[in-house]
């Protein structure tokens, strides 16, 4: 699947965000907890050098059991239970919150009157569950803000920076160098685009200078012939009318094949660049039906010499919106090319629906290549009489009016489709 | 019969004049924009052949030339160019008819007579070659008075043969004439010999004078001798 550029690189965004985040939760879980267990720690060795220095020399050994009842978090235990300052987590029962609370307990061996005692100070710890999940929130709230973040600038990046870019690429995908249409590319300041938008300005240029110099030969080509043929066929009409021997008559025969072949030839490249050139915009509605209906006569006679069987079915009215003379070309061509290339006694069905026509013809045995078929001048056989062009004729007519045509082998018959 | 054949390239020309003169066409030939004038101006012909690309100037000139003086000739275009607009102008311009190089000098022949015939037309509009008389309105054909049951791809096929008399006819000359602008594609001109046939049998079983004749590996030719 094909993936817009933009998102490729946000996606990544997004990935390295979310890593990022996700690996800075324990880290910063940890950081925090030691911070927060160094603090306390200094608090409970302040607290108990304050107990040293302000308490300790005031206090009597009757005095002990009143001070644990009014200092909660200081109490003073009798004999040494260690040896030297110890700090360490210890759970105590809260009886009015009926849950156990982590506490940061420093014991401190004191001597009251002589006596050993030991100092027990100790500071409630927020709850590691709460501590996780607190954190835990921030970095949704700032994973959930930072993606919206960068999804939204992408977005108007997409919009502002690569706005010249998605033009120039519509651009490009709707030029075709057949139609009068140069793309006219955005102006924008970014250098990147602005060195693609010049080259391919470029490109087209030349490309189209070489197009038209290529389109112009052709047809100057094919016009300037029609004199030289004209003088051909106007001398050979002048020689069929003199005495000649048998011989003769024979070169001369063949001689005025090979020059009305010229002629067609002729014609028929000249009608392609006409195609290629002039603006056969002029549409009008054509019933296919009943072109085909008044010019079955023709192609009958034609399919006569070949003994085909031409079988309509005019399952739909089959109405478009063409240029009469190209339709009636496209047609045309359609049906002599079934014609031409059948065999004896062969079989021709044309299939009408409400936007196709169908041409069903008998032929050679095998399918034709589809890849050369619609190419100038590629013959199936190249020995025949045809041009090579009739294909080519009826592709060109059918891209110019933005029509279908297709071709498939099937059971044996050649089988064109022309979608409308 | 006078035309004026207005062509630059004067082997066409000439070829044209030598095909027609058997026919009872004489033709004077210009191969200039400046002498057409002036054979324009000096005399009268029946029909203009007008070639458009003249060295000296630009052939519908002349059509509006002709057109200014209220010069009755009617004209044929006989061009190289083929264009939809040209031939759309050369009407617009006067022209009568219009012929793309290259051509049959048959098919030019028939074109100049049907030409003729229409501008001629008084009510009624009849082609006669000896017991033949072919209605060109009706589209009727009549043989000793006897009417024949006939198609109209057959009397385009007499009018044809007819028309040039004596001229022997290719295959592909009839092919395209019959065809009409559907020649260009085609590459089988077989289908002619069907349409003979037919015709004379018509002819024959009328009574009519055998003037079809086959020549050998060339093509056809209406004979009246």
């Amino acid at each position: 699947m094909n993936k817009k550029l933009l998102n490729k690189t946000t996606a990544s965004f997004l990935l390295f965000s979310v890593l990022i985040l996700l690996i800075s939760v324990p880290a910063f879980y940890y950081i925090t907890e030691r911070l927060y267990i160094e603090e306390t720690d200094e608090t409970l060795s302040l607290h108990r050098d304050e107990f040293l220095k302000e308490e300790l020399p005031k206090i009597n050994s009757n005095d002990i059991s009143l001070w644990n009842k009014y200092n909660r978090n200081v109490q003073i235990v009798p004999s040494h239970i260690v040896s030297k300052d110890t700090i360490f987590d210890k759970i105590y029962f809260d009886e009015l919150e009926n849950e156990n609370e982590p506490y940061r307990e420093l014991n401190s061996p004191i001597v009251i009157k002589g006596q050993p005692y030991t100092y027990v100070g100790r500071i409630n710890l927020i709850e590691k569950e709460d501590l996780i999940i607190s954190i835990a929130l921030l970095f949704l709230v700032v994973i959930i803000i930072l993606l919206l973040g960068i999804l939204l600038i992408t977005k108007v990046l997409s919009k502002k920076l690569w706005a010249p870019f998605y033009d120039t690429l519509n651009q490009i995908q709707g030029f075709e160098i057949d139609k009068n249409k140069k793309p006219n590319f955005m102006h924008t300041d970014v250098e990147e685009f602005n060195r693609l938008n010049k080259s391919l300005d470029r490109l087209i240029e030349k490309n189209t200078d070489i197009y038209n110099n290529q389109r112009e030969f052709v047809e100057n080509a094919a016009h300037e012939l029609q004199t030289p043929l004209a003088l051909f066929q106007t001398k050979i009409d002048t020689l069929f009318q003199l005495d000649v021997t048998k011989e003769q008559s024979e070169v001369l025969s063949s001689l005025n094949k090979d020059v009305s072949r010229l002629n067609r030839l002729n014609k028929n490249l000249l009608l392609l660049s006409k195609i290629e050139n002039e603006n056969y915009l002029d549409k009008q509605p054509i019933v296919i039906n009943e072109y085909l209906k008044k010019h079955l006569d023709f192609f009958t006679e034609q399919a006569k010499a070949k003994n085909l069987n031409i079988v309509i079915e005019y399952t739909e009215k089959l109405k478009i919106k063409g240029n009469p003379s190209l339709t009636e070309v496209l047609i045309n061509n359609l049906f002599l090319n079934a014609i031409r290339h059948n065999i004896k006694n062969g079989e021709i069905s044309i299939i009408i629906t409400s936007e196709s026509i169908t041409f069903l013809n008998t032929g050679q045995e095998t399918s034709l290549i589809v890849d050369k078929l619609f190419n100038r001048f590629s013959k199936v056989n190249p020995s025949s009489q045809g041009n090579g062009l009739g294909m080519a004729i009826i592709k060109k007519i059918t891209e110019i009016s933005h029509w279908k045509i297709d071709y498939a082998f099937e059971n044996n018959l050649h089988c064109f489709t022309v979608k409308f | 019969m006078k035309i004026l054949i207005i062509e630059d390239e004067l082997e066409i020309a000439a070829s044209i004049k030598s095909y027609f003169k058997p026919n009872g066409i004489h033709c004077e030939t210009s191969g200039s924009y400046k002498d057409a004038l002036d054979k324009i101006n000096s005399y009268d012909y029946d029909c203009v052949l007008l070639d458009l690309m003249l060295p000296d100037g630009d052939g519908f000139d002349i059509l509006k030339e002709l057109k200014k003086r209220n010069k009755t000739e009617g004209v044929i275009i006989i061009s190289a160019k083929e264009t939809l607009d040209t031939r759309i102008e050369g009407f617009n311009l006067g022209a009568d008819d219009y012929l793309t190089k290259p051509f049959h000098l048959s098919e030019l022949l028939v074109r100049i007579q049907a030409l003729i015939r229409r501008k001629n037309f008084k009510g009624n509009n009849c082609v006669i070659f000896n017991e033949i008389v072919i209605d060109i309105l009706s589209k009727t054909v009549t043989v000793n008075n006897t009417k024949l049951d006939i198609t109209k791809k057959e009397i385009d096929l007499l009018l044809f043969l007819i028309g040039n008399e004596n001229k022997v006819l290719s295959k592909g000359a009839i092919a395209e004439h019959l065809s009409g602008d559907m020649a260009d594609m085609l590459d089988n001109h077989d289908f002619v010999y069907a349409h003979i046939k037919n015709l004379k049998k018509k002819l024959n079983h009328a009574k009519s004078g055998d003037y079809i004749k086959t020549i050998y590996g060339l093509g056809y030719k209406w004979d009246n001798e």
